[in-house]
């Protein structure tokens, strides 16, 4: 089922599988340094803090290529950048070597509060041109490309002029920013705007994803919740695959967060997209 | 859509921030006077500004954030205050835990400094009584908890660096204590209630006794312990720059008593200090005397 390599224009390398950090597993993972690829850290969980997770990622960090992934940087806020936040999240990723960072494309909170959650922006042109300047600027302070996730999103404002899709692809390209493709996001979002994900898929400029997620869901059947408190649901596979095909390849990472099983659980689950990939690595359940 | 009357993107994300963190759900969030300063026509027709679904209403989409914001807040705070939970029972701890978010929303990116200001929110706004006043202490340690978990590292001090401190220089010497210690003057037994609560599951509220405990981190783990009266205030006295013999004065110096015993407490003292790995630096003061 490979598809056409289609590389990203930072020519960023395809990590393989991973899965996202979680301090559940620290201890087993560096008991057995079992078999992964690499693995994500959310990075609010290690700033401002000198404690036992930053100690046991300092040890992963040296075994395995860890990339950045964070909740709160609000990209999409009308609040002034926070600079000083951005000097963390610098110094992070240099102490863990970060191979990419990236946060959503959303708004975490405005007038100085912060909703701790992923709020969707407007998609209008104002909503683009601001989302673009904050990149923007973001990246020139970084000096790197910023990678920015689709989040799954419950509500549409009534000024939105144009669908998600358009959004993300006209942010990607004139902000000049790479793309983490969330799939079960896709999936949840169309679920929740009755829109249709394969037509979603088709207008995502690729050569700008350099990440893919999978993840589990709730369905309420009114609605979906990006809970990522279980295994990938089949018509998310299927939506992997087909992004697979159009990319022949990106670093491919599992989020579980709620319920958390045992470390062998994730591998398994994770080495599911190996049946996507021919001839990049598997993962299997046996230590490294 | 009438792009004319399109809110302005800074207005729209106030004005949804307004109504998904009113502690009483979206609907009453769109009707409150800061929404409605915002965007009074969201009050009058929520449709224009947030679309229905299918299956959705525009407030029942909201509410998913709305719902969200305060679940994934009282997670956190559950998490964090166990025992204070505990005492207060569950729906009187979330009560408080909802008041406490809605007057002091997070103003900071970073989850561990959510509820810095909670103990002093309970102290102020629970019903006085044992329950509270035990709850209240409580609380206050097991914020300390969090914050020791996530203090600076330090290397503590050996015990033969303590032993080279000679008894002549105790008058120039002060102590650096870590910065992973916290020093908790308390009006109940809070931390043997804890205790407790960790063997038995259920103790009784116990009666007002004052208690002096120390949180502190040694290596990654963190430990809290009572201390008796006089070794609290020695200690405090070193943690906030006193010299030895000026920390010594303060705190024991009026008593009176066999010096050898005094000696001999002193000296248990420090080694029950050294051993938890409380101080991590000798400072030692220049004599004072000018050259001529």
């Amino acid at each position: 089922m490979t598809g056409a390599s289609l590389p990203n224009r930072w020519k960023l390398p395809d990590l393989g599988l991973g899965v996202g950090l979680r301090t559940q597993h620290f201890r087993h993972i560096t008991e057995h340094w079992p078999a992964m690829d690499w693995f994500e850290i959310l990075s609010e969980n290690f700033i401002d803090t000198e404690g036992r997770p930053l100690h046991f990622l300092d040890q992963i960090a040296e075994h395995y290529p860890i990339v950045m992934h964070g909740v709160c940087l609000s990209v999409g806020s009308t609040d002034p950048v926070d600079f000083g936040f951005l000097d963390k999240l610098a110094a992070l990723a240099r102490r863990v070597k970060a191979v990419w960072l990236g946060d959503h494309i959303c708004w975490t909170g405005v007038a100085g509060l912060n909703g701790h959650d992923l709020y969707p922006v407007p998609y209008t042109e104002e909503g683009l041109r601001h989302m673009i300047s904050r990149v923007r600027i973001i990246q020139d302070y970084l000096e790197r490309p910023l990678v920015l996730e689709n989040p799954s999103t419950y509500l549409t404002f009534a000024s939105s002029s144009m669908p998600e899709e358009e959004f993300i692809a006209r942010l990607a390209v004139e902000a000049d920013c790479a793309l983490l493709l969330d799939v079960n996001n896709v999936y949840v979002t169309c679920r929740n705007h009755d829109l249709d994900p394969l037509a979603y898929l088709d207008a995502i400029p690729y050569e700008h994803v350099v990440q893919v997620h999978l993840a589990g869901h709730t369905d309420n059947g009114t609605h979906c919740i990006d809970t990522h408190d279980g295994r990938v649901i089949d018509e998310v596979w299927q939506l992997y695959g087909r992004v697979h095909r159009k990319t022949g390849g990106r670093a491919t990472l599992l989020e579980w967060d709620a319920n958390v099983p045992k470390f062998p659980v994730l591998q398994q689950e994770v080495g599911k997209a190996a049946r996507f990939r021919n001839g990049t690595k598997i993962v299997t359940s046996a230590a490294a | 859509m009438n792009l004319a009357r399109a809110p302005r993107l800074d207005t729209l994300e106030r004005w949804m921030q307004a109504v998904v963190m009113h502690p009483q759900g979206a609907m009453p969030g769109v009707r409150s006077a800061p929404a409605r300063r915002l965007l009074p026509q969201a009050a009058v027709d929520l449709d224009s500004v947030v679309l229905p679904s299918k299956a959705l209403s525009a407030v029942e989409r909201l509410d998913i954030y709305a719902h969200m914001y305060y679940a994934r807040l009282l997670e956190i705070l559950v998490e964090e205050y166990p025992t204070t939970r505990q005492i207060l029972g569950a729906e009187a701890f979330e009560r408080a835990c909802r008041r406490f978010l809605a007057r002091h929303p997070s103003r900071h990116r970073i989850l561990n400094r959510l509820s810095e200001r909670f103990p002093a929110f309970l102290a102020r706004h629970l019903p006085r009584g044992p329950r509270s006043g035990l709850a209240v202490d409580v609380a206050r340690i097991e914020r300390a908890m969090e914050e020791v978990f996530d203090a600076p590292r330090a290397e503590p001090l050996t015990a033969a660096q303590f032993g080279a401190i000679g008894a002549d220089a105790w008058q120039r010497v002060r102590l650096a204590v870590i910065p992973g210690l916290r020093l908790l003057k308390l009006r109940y037994p809070a931390n043997d209630h804890m205790n407790a609560v960790r063997g038995k599951g259920q103790p009784r509220i116990p009666r007002p006794r004052a208690s002096f405990a120390i949180v502190y981190r040694r290596g990654y783990q963190v430990f809290r312990r009572d201390q008796e009266p006089v070794q609290f205030r020695l200690l405090a006295a070193l943690a906030s720059g006193a010299t030895l013999a000026a920390a010594v004065r303060g705190s024991v110096g009026g008593r009176r008593g066999n010096a050898d015993e005094l000696a001999a407490r002193l000296g248990a003292w420090f080694r029950e200090w050294a051993a938890a790995g409380l101080f991590s630096g000798i400072e030692r003061q220049a004599t004072g005397r000018r050259r001529r």
